[in-house]
C-alpha cells in the first residue's frame, strides 16, 4: 500500500518531534512496514533534520519541508531546507568513540541505503532510500 | 521526555526514561546526570526499557555521562535497552563504551 506524508515549519529543535510524530502516523497506517524499516528510517531523517536544526544559518528562520513516500519496495524521503550550504557528505569518518559529538550524518547514512544531498539556488535537498525488507511468505 | 530519579542507595542514582531521547530532549538528561554527580551520586544507571527512540544527541549525552561520573570515581551504566537504541549503539561501536544491563538491579550490582 503505498502513502505520501508531508510536514513543514521552522526548522528548530521542537520540529523534530514535529517529523517524528509524522513517523508515529506512517507506523500506525502501514503495519506491514517492518518495524525496522521504519524504525531505522526515522533514525536517519532525525540526523539529518537535526543537522539542518543545528547547523542551519541563520539561526531560527531556516525553513524546512520533510515529505515521505511509502512505496511496496522503499521508503523515500526528501528534506529541504533553506539554510546555507551543509556538510560534504564525503567527509564523515566515524569520530572516536569518547567524542561527545560528530556521528549524525554517519548514522543516517549506515541506516539508509542511499542518502543524496544536492544544493540548488538556496536550498538544500536530502533524498533518503531505505529499501523494505522482504516480508515473510504468506501461505 | 519524563525523568524519574531515585537514589536506591547512598552514591547511586536511577534515571529512568521515558519518551525519545532526541535533541530536543537530550539536554534534560544531560542536566540530571549533572545534578547527579554534583549531588555525590556519581553511579548513575540510565534506564532506557522506555526510550523506544534515540538519536546521536543521546549518544553524545550518554558518553558525556560517562566521563563525568568517571572523573569523579564513579560510572554510568545502561539497562533496559530496545531494538532501535541497541541497533544504534551496534552501529557506532559504542556498545563495547556503554556496558548494557538486563535490569537495573543487575546495573548497581557491585556498586
Amino acid at each position: 500500500m503505498a502513502g505520501e506524508y508531508a510536514v513543514r515549519g521552522l526548522a528548530v529543535p521542537e520540529s523534530l518531534d514535529l517529523v517524528q510524530d509524522l513517523l508515529v502516523q506512517v507506523r500506525s497506517e502501514h503495519p506491514d512496514i517492518s518495524e525496522t524499516d521504519l524504525s531505522m528510517f526515522e533514525t536517519a531523517i532525525a540526523e539529518i533534520h537535526g543537522n539542518v536544526v543545528k547547523h542551519g544559518r541563520p539561526v531560527g528562520k531556516v525553513v524546512y519541508a520533510f515529505s515521505l513516500s511509502v512505496h511496496d519496495d522503499r521508503l523515500v524521503g526528501f528534506l529541504a531546507d533553506t539554510g546555507e550550504p551543509a556538510t560534504d557528505l564525503s567527509e564523515m569518518p566515524l569520530v572516536d568513540e569518547m567524542s561527545e559529538s560528530g556521528r549524525g550524518l554517519w548514522l543516517a547514512r549506515a541506516t539508509l541505503d542511499e542518502l543524496l544531498y544536492v544544493r540548488s539556488g538556496d536550498r538544500n535537498t536530502w533524498k533518503m532510500t531505505r529499501l523494505r525488507s522482504a516480508r515473510a511468505a504468506t501461505h | 521526555m519524563q525523568i524519574d530519579v531515585t537514589e536506591p542507595r547512598t552514591g547511586a542514582s536511577v534515571l529512568t526514561l521515558e519518551g525519545r531521547l532526541n535533541m530536543v530532549s537530550a539536554p534534560q538528561l544531560k542536566t540530571a546526570i549533572t545534578e547527579a554527580v554534583e549531588a555525590g551520586r556519581t553511579h548513575v544507571v540510565v534506564d532506557l526499557a522506555d526510550v523506544g527512540f534515540m538519536d546521536s544527541s543521546g549518544l553524545g549525552v550518554l558518553i558525556a555521562g560517562l566521563k563525568r561520573t568517571r572523573q569523579d570515581g564513579g560510572d554510568l551504566r545502561i539497562t533496559g535497552v530496545t531494538q532501535q537504541v541497541a541497533t544504534v549503539l551496534q552501529l557506532t561501536n559504542l556498545d563495547r563504551v556503554l556496558h548494557s544491563y538486563s535490569d537495573v538491579g543487575e546495573a548497581l550490582d557491585g556498586w
